[in-house]
């Protein structure tokens, strides 16, 4: 073969090569090709015995982000026995791929918390994607209504479901967060409840109400925390800070906000005497309202006033978790960790809890009156 | 009357010349003393062989002290073989025939001696001028920089059809003697039919037909030369170019700017952090963006994702076919503007860059993500300081590309990772090509142990 016929040979094989890099590779999908899924929310399906009801909010892609009023979604809901099923089954209602990577919220229905939690949330925690970003929540209504709720402060691409929990948006005391490997964790272990945020919606006014939470017992009926019990219990689990307190004495109306939270507590089983939990509390603020004048001086005293206040807000939300047998703080889980272990470690755990004795020391540390000289 | 001819080397050398009509043979001739001339006229300075020549024959008394002058004249050198001084008259040597002896004069006109602006790496700070076309006025204004006795310059003619000079320059006392021999031996194992500028001796000094990573910087800036010679390096100087070439090199060297040592140390920092930013961004991103649009969209913030997802909206490709179609026309547009008269320019980058971005985006060609990555990746290419660093860096983006539309994330990773060890396992004259300065190779080997 002569040198020039060489050549052309591999010119041509080279272009053919080149020309098959046109061909991309299998995992290859256009992100036009994908719709992104944003919430999950599953309810107790009615058709399907012990089944559920999925349902998938979508995100629809707009051309132009800034010319849209508000973020498109669309909805897909199904009933099938398992979770899995079901998302199998929506994926031949839509034409694209359905992309769980940017899932961030799955609303649970709140009938189905004293159900077997671990089984139908199995599918989740396998997945790979979003095990390690997802937000559980509980809905106040169903969970359908709740996924497909479009409030009112919702600009194109972006969903509010989860600005709520990621604290990039709003940062409230209220505002409990639950991540779904942190769920399957607490779900799974002995000795602590978890907690999940219950989302509510005002349909007049179009927005979300995130400022409950709820105690999940296993295969039993959760306990529901009130507003005012869940921000205590999330100021002290979580160290959230911009927490607001109102002190009424006499004729004196102050509010406080605390920018500082610290608890640490201990577990004292004592020979003779009644088991405790000593829990130390310490508060870091500054006065935010005042109906009188303030002085810097006077400081200590609405410390001490502030104090016993708050001291028996926190032994109202102790005494109901413990009279109702759950224990969000993982005080058991403490127990566990801190004792030798042995096989009835538990048991015993769970004989000591409902009477056990809370000693509160509660340190209040007010800055400033927060006025300017 | 007696009439002395000139000697038998003068025909045979005009016979070798011939029918060129510059060749000059003329005799001089004054009370039977004589001497013979022979030139080319287009390459000797004629008013120098005037004065240091011809007036003082007619001014001297005899032969024997004209002899003497001629002899004792600080250009003149030995007289070589007939090949090298065949050579020697076409560059601008005159040969003086005077009773039995020949002499060899250096009287060359060199036109070219201006010293040029510094276009290819300009600096705010720092010298403005660059060096000359001439070999002798490059050395020139390197040795007025560098006031040295330890600098030697050792000149090489080079063996190919042009036969330039070409000249070594290096600081004896910091020089490596094993790299200087290496760089000799390459010099003369040189093997080209023509050389026309330091950028082809470069490339025939790079070994391998396929090489990615240039092993010699070209540089035209004194202050670099200067800097790489206090180093340690050597300095290749060519006849006829207004850049030279330091060996060896570095991967580190061609991301450094002169201006680096002109500024403080917050801007310096600043500058350099930039640089290599601007490294990573062009050539990552636009496989970076294949990778994730097609491959692995959830690495995305979700309201990035949405927007790609709508930006790609009636998008008729996917997104590696649209990125080598951007690609190709910002290559294109690059290329054109480097080739282009500077009175054209401006308006090619204008209708290229500005109207075809738009229009392309408007008719739904590319996202306007799209548009932005590739405006992105054009800018930070130029960040490079070294040119063919940065025409080095374009081609490897294309074939990261390559890898990322095949494999995604991890093909980008792979590929990555492939660079590196090409980068790792290149070497400049014996010099790790990415060694890091400030460690030596013997600490460098010991790393591991640490």
């Amino acid at each position: 073969m002569s040198g020039t016929q060489k050549m052309i040979k591999r010119f041509f094989s080279i272009l053919m090569l080149i020309a098959l890099l046109f061909q991309s590779g299998c995992a290859f999908k256009d992100i036009d090709k994908r719709i992104f899924v944003l919430g999950i929310g599953i309810d107790p399906s009615e058709t399907v015995e012990d089944g559920f009801r999925v349902t998938l909010k979508l995100a629809k892609p707009a051309g132009e982000v800034k010319a849209e009023a508000a973020q498109g979604f669309t909805h897909l809901a199904h009933d099938a026995e398992s979770i899995a099923e079901a998302i199998r089954d929506m994926e031949t209602h839509v034409d694209k791929k359905l992309e769980m990577g940017h899932n961030r919220s799955i609303v649970l229905n709140k009938e189905l918390l004293s159900k077997d939690m671990d089984t139908f949330m199995d599918y989740f925690t396998r997945r790979a994607d979003i095990q390690m970003i997802t937000y559980v929540a509980v809905a106040e209504k169903t969970a359908e209504e709740t996924v497909s709720f479009a409030p009112d402060t919702e600009p194109p691409a972006t969903i509010a479901l989860y600005n709520f929990f990621d604290n990039t948006g709003t940062e409230s005391p209220y505002v409990l967060t639950t991540f779904l490997f942190e769920f399957r964790r607490e779900v799974l272990s002995k000795g602590i409840n978890t907690v999940l945020p219950i989302i509510d919606f005002n349909e007049e006014q179009k927005h979300f109400i995130v400022n409950k939470s709820i105690v999940l017992k296993w295969g039993e009926e959760p306990v529901e925390l009130t507003q005012v019990q869940t921000k205590y219990f999330n100021s002290l689990i979580n160290n959230v800070s911009n927490f607001t307190y109102k002190i009424e004495e006499d004729n004196l109306h102050l509010v406080l906000h605390i920018d500082e939270v610290k608890m640490k507590y201990q577990i004292i089983l004592d020979e003779g005497e009644t088991p405790r939990i000593d829990m130390k509390i310490t508060k870091v603020g500054v006065i935010s309202e005042s109906t009188k004048r303030l002085n810097n001086s006077d400081l200590k005293k609405y410390d001490k006033i502030a104090a016993d206040d708050i001291k028996k807000k926190v032994m109202d939300l102790l005494t109901t978790l413990q009279e109702n047998n759950v224990d969000p703080f993982g005080f058991g889980l403490r127990y566990r960790a801190t004792r030798l272990s042995h096989k009835d470690t538990i048991d015993e755990w769970n004989r000591i809890y409902p009477e056990i004795e809370f000693n509160v020391t509660m340190d209040i540390n007010l800055k400033s009156t927060g006025a300017v000289e | 009357m007696f009439e002395k001819k000139a000697p038998p080397l003068f025909d045979g050398l005009a016979e070798q010349f011939k029918p060129s009509d510059d060749m000059i043979q003329t005799p001089l001739h004054m009370n039977g003393q004589y001497a013979f001339l022979f030139y080319l006229k287009s390459v000797v300075d004629g008013n120098t062989l005037q004065q240091t020549v011809i007036k003082p024959f007619f001014e001297m008394s005899s032969e024997e002290s004209f002899t003497s002058y001629i002899q004792s004249l600080p250009n003149r050198i030995d007289m070589p073989n007939i090949d090298k001084l065949l050579i020697l008259l076409s560059a601008g040597f005159v040969l003086i025939a005077i009773g039995n002896h020949i002499f060899l004069l250096d009287i060359r006109l060199v036109s070219n001696k201006e010293v040029q602006d510094t276009l290819m790496e300009p600096t705010v700070h720092g010298p403005q001028k660059g060096l000359s076309e001439d070999i002798e006025v490059t050395i020139n204004l390197i040795r007025q920089r560098y006031h040295q006795p330890s600098l030697k310059v050792e000149t090489i003619l080079s063996d190919d059809e042009s036969n330039r000079a070409i000249a070594l320059l290096y600081d004896y006392d910091r020089v490596n003697p094993d790299m200087l021999k290496k760089v000799k031996e390459q010099l003369v194992e040189l093997d080209t039919p023509l050389l026309q500028s330091a950028g082809d001796l470069q490339h025939f000094l790079n070994k391998g037909t396929f090489t990615l990573f240039p092993s010699t910087l070209i540089t035209e800036r004194p202050d670099r030369i200067v800097y790489n010679l206090n180093n340690g390096k050597v300095i290749i100087v060519i006849d006829g170019s207004p850049d030279v070439i330091i060996v060896p090199v570095i991967f580190f060297d061609f991301m450094s700017s002169m201006e680096d040592n002109y500024h403080v140390f917050s801007v310096t920092a600043f500058t350099i952090l930039l640089r290599y930013t601007g490294l990573f961004v062009c050539i990552l991103l636009p496989s970076l963006y294949v990778a994730v649009t097609s491959y692995n969209p959830d690495i995305l913030r979700l309201e990035l994702a949405l927007t790609v997802a709508g930006g790609r909206i009636g998008v008729p490709y996917p997104s590696f076919i649209e990125v080598f179609f951007m690609l190709f026309f910002v290559e294109l547009l690059t290329e054109a503007s480097m080739r282009l008269p500077k009175a054209v320019n401006s308006t090619a980058t204008t209708v290229g860059g500005l109207i075809l971005g738009t229009a392309a985006t408007e008719a739904a060609l590319t996202s306007n993500i799209m548009v932005i990555v590739i405006s992105a990746v054009a800018i930070s290419t130029f960040v490079i300081p070294i040119n063919e660093m940065s025409f080095s860096i374009r081609v490897i983006r294309l074939m990261l590309l390559v890898y990322s539309a095949l494999f995604g994330m991890v093909g980008l990773l792979v590929g990555f990772i492939g660079l590196i060890m090409l980068l790792v396992s290149k070497e400049s004259l014996g010099v790790p090509y990415l060694r890091i300065p400030w460690i030596s190779k013997n600490e460098e080997l010991r790393m591991d142990k640490r």
